[in-house]
């Protein structure tokens, strides 16, 4: 089902609101964040095509049932491990920016700790649910909040307060050297192909072309909607002030008719499921590949193991991690997702080229 | 393992979330909402400020509804302020509720007070649409205020501020979001509404424009109407013009503003202004023949042209920019000097109005 892969790489470019996306790129505004934007839309959609074009080869397997009879051990090490960490960083990092801003804007009373166990809680659910049914799920999420997050979108471009001209005055510094750390967090944007590497079981037919064509146009719309959007309202030379700049955005806009006036709750409700469904999504993928690299029949015992553990990372993190330190690791992070991500595609691709000849 | 299977342990884990403590949330009766916030320079006192905070008090009865408590108190900066206040009212402090700021004039006319401004959009609970009005003649004053009809308290300005209740062309209401965006941007200043107290009514029709710390200009109620052209957010007005012996008084209902910066090469620079309105003849002193409507559309055209022209020289006159002209010049130039350029330019270029007037209607009569 091609849709299935939309969902997928749509639902990256949702949650980089709460991966300090548009924060790292708005940081960079004048020192080459527009163009890292327009290099990290070639680099995304080319890693997009590679991928695709690979992993078809092997119609509803994913990553595990393709390498089972491989001889190159290092190269399923390399990919097992190496996106297993990765992904599983990835769903961390998301949770814990979230946990953050629960915490902050609609429960501050309350420990984080027991937030997050009700993440915790409902992740661990979904997470050992086939992959079909995570799909499913994730189906129905983007369902119930698409239209709610569009109107959202609607409302901000319309708005009397946006203002054109401090967006055209970041856009003036197009020509500027683009920096590696705002293509990274470009590239994010467009990373949800990976998620093909568990998800392509669900995937029946070929992925066809005019897939990545729609990718590329949602690509740019997204990128250049997170990155400014929180600049029409908050200035270019003030948006870098905040920590959430989509947050603070959406707090900014007002509906005067409805029962709700304040935008910010209709947002953090909307972002509630997809953080929720993001998390699990990767933290799934983890999970799977983890099981991929044990060579006998997973038991019982080991897969409370490997989600005792998963607790017990982002109980850490929660602990220890608090926005100003997460929004710096991330920075790093995006860097070397994206020199994973090459690699990975690099590898895999060769490695099927030369399987399948 | 064996005791219970999968789904008993999810149910487990799911169940032990109740176990978890709630002291998390106060009830709605232990919070004391706030409605509106008013900040005053603290009269015979060593300490600098004085915070009123406006109480919405629930009433069981329908009789009064908007009746408030406003408790106030002097203190050095906001925090400090709000935690004292915190201590002299049994409830929690709640400001998810607070949707109007009131500084006083004397705060706005000092020098730095960023703090303050920053204090309400760092704080996570206020909300960044709450409005911002400049207070005359003092936040307290504004605050006590009790106009009649209010259905709750505060309720009266929120509607004079927003665009819910009346309409006119003398209010530029403004968002503390938007106040603090522009007391950042370079090339565009922050205006904020005046508040005059009366007895049980307020009075909004004037405006203060800031430079980046502080109030430098209000202007009057015409000056405001014509900035509000400017800026092109109200567009139902009026606009009075005396041709001979005959006054005419047309409702417009179309106000569109088009600016343009020219900087030609070895030439003066200047700004051209086009203002386009479009209205319904309102009254008349004598009988206006239609066939004669065109000679009063120029008389308009001329008289809105001196209007706007004179507003804009005495904003530039004073070194403010609320419409943004500065920012439009930076962001139609590519180099990275064009901010340091533009300062150089604005005190001396001249401004080219021209404004196009048409009559459409003239109401139910000729």
């Amino acid at each position: 089902m091609n849709r299935y892969y939309l969902y997928l790489v749509l639902l990256n470019m949702l949650a980089n609101v709460i991966i300090f996306v548009p924060k790292i790129l708005i940081e960079y505004r004048y020192k080459g964040a527009v163009m890292g934007i327009l290099i990290a839309v070639p680099i995304g959609i080319v890693l997009n095509y590679f991928y695709t074009k690979t992993i078809t080869k092997f119609p509803e397997q994913g990553l595990p049932e393709i390498t089972a009879d491989s001889k190159h051990r290092w190269l399923k090490i390399l990919h097992l491990g190496g996106f297993q960490i990765i992904w599983f960083s990835a769903g961390l990092i998301t949770l814990i920016g979230f946990i953050d801003i629960l915490s902050r804007f609609v429960n501050p009373e309350m420990p984080k700790l027991s937030l997050l166990a009700i993440y915790l809680a409902a992740i661990f659910l979904i997470i050992q649910l086939p992959t079909d049914r995570v799909m499913y799920i994730l189906e129905i999420v983007l369902f119930l909040n698409l239209p709610l997050i569009g109107f959202i979108i609607f409302k901000a471009f319309t708005n009397e307060f946006l203002s054109w001209d401090s967006i055209l005055e970041v856009g003036t510094h197009i020509f500027e050297r683009p920096s590696l750390k705002s293509i990274a967090a470009a590239t994010y944007c467009f990373s949800g192909y990976a998620n093909l590497i568990i998800f392509n079981r669900v995937i029946k037919g070929k992925l066809k072309n005019w897939n990545l064509i729609v990718i590329f146009f949602l690509g740019l719309v997204n990128l250049f909607t997170t990155f400014l959007i929180p600049i029409g309202f908050h200035g270019s030379d003030g948006a870098q002030q905040y920590l959430y700049p989509w947050i603070s955005t959406s707090d900014s806009l007002r509906l005067t008719y409805s029962p709700i006036e304040r935008v910010i709750f209709l947002f953090l409700m909307f972002y509630m499921s997809i953080t929720l469904i993001s998390v699990s999504v990767h933290w799934h993928i983890a999970f799977e590949l983890l099981k991929g690299t044990f060579k006998e029949k997973v038991s019982n015992k080991k897969n409370w193991l490997v989600l005792a553990s998963f607790a017990g990372c982002s109980i850490v993190g929660v602990i220890f991690l608090n926005a100003l330190l997460l929004d710096k690791l991330t920075v790093y992070w995006m860097i070397v997702r994206l020199g994973f991500e090459i690699i990975l595609v690099g590898s895999f691709f060769f490695w099927a080229r030369r399987r399948t000849t | 393992m064996k005791l219970f299977g999968k789904w008993g342990w999810m149910v487990i884990i799911l169940l032990s979330i109740f176990l978890l403590n709630g002291c998390g949330f106060k009830d709605i009766d232990k919070r004391f909402f706030v409605v509106s916030i008013g900040v005053d320079i603290a009269k015979n006192s060593p300490k600098k400020y004085l915070v009123s905070l406006k109480f919405a008090v629930p009433s069981p009865s329908k009789d009064n509804p908007n009746e408030f408590a406003i408790v106030s108190e002097s203190a050095d900066s906001m925090s400090e302020a709000v935690r004292i206040i915190k201590t002299k009212v049994d409830k929690e402090v709640d400001f998810s509720h607070a949707k109007v700021i009131v500084l006083s004039e004397d705060v706005v006319k000092e020098k730095g007070n960023a703090g303050i401004y920053y204090w309400f959009s760092r704080r996570r609970d206020i909300q960044g649409i709450a409005w911002t009005a400049i207070a005359k003649p003092s936040a307290l004053a504004v605050l006590k205020v009790n106009p009649k009809g209010e259905s709750m308290p505060s309720n009266a300005l929120l509607l004079s501020l927003g665009k819910e209740g009346s309409e006119t062309p003398y209010v530029i209401s403004e968002f503390i979001f938007d106040m603090k965006y522009k007391l950042i941007e370079r090339g565009i200043d922050p205006i904020l509404p005046i508040i005059e107290a009366k007895k049980d009514h307020f009075e909004i029709n004037t405006v203060g424009l800031f430079n980046k710390s502080r109030m430098m200009l209000t202007l009057n109620p015409e000056e405001t109407k014509i900035l509000n052209f400017l800026r092109g957010r109200e567009e139902k007005s009026a606009s009075k013009v005396t041709k001979g012996n005959t006054t005419i008084v047309i409702d417009t209902h179309k106000v569109k503003t088009k600016y343009k910066i020219h900087t030609p090469r070895g030439k003066a620079p200047f700004i051209k202004v086009n203002v386009s309105v479009e209205g319904t003849l309102e009254e008349a002193t004598r009988r206006v023949p239609n066939e004669n409507l065109s000679t009063y559309e120029k008389a308009t055209e001329k008289s809105l042209n001196r209007e706007v022209e004179k507003v804009l020289v005495k904003i530039q006159k004073a070194n403010l920019d609320p419409i943004g002209f500065g920012l439009r010049y930076r962001s139609r130039h590519f180099n990275n000097d064009d901010w340091e350029q533009w300062k150089r330019i604005y005190p001396a270029i001249t401004f080219k109005v021209k404004t196009k007037v048409q009559i459409a209607d003239t109401g139910l009569i000729e």
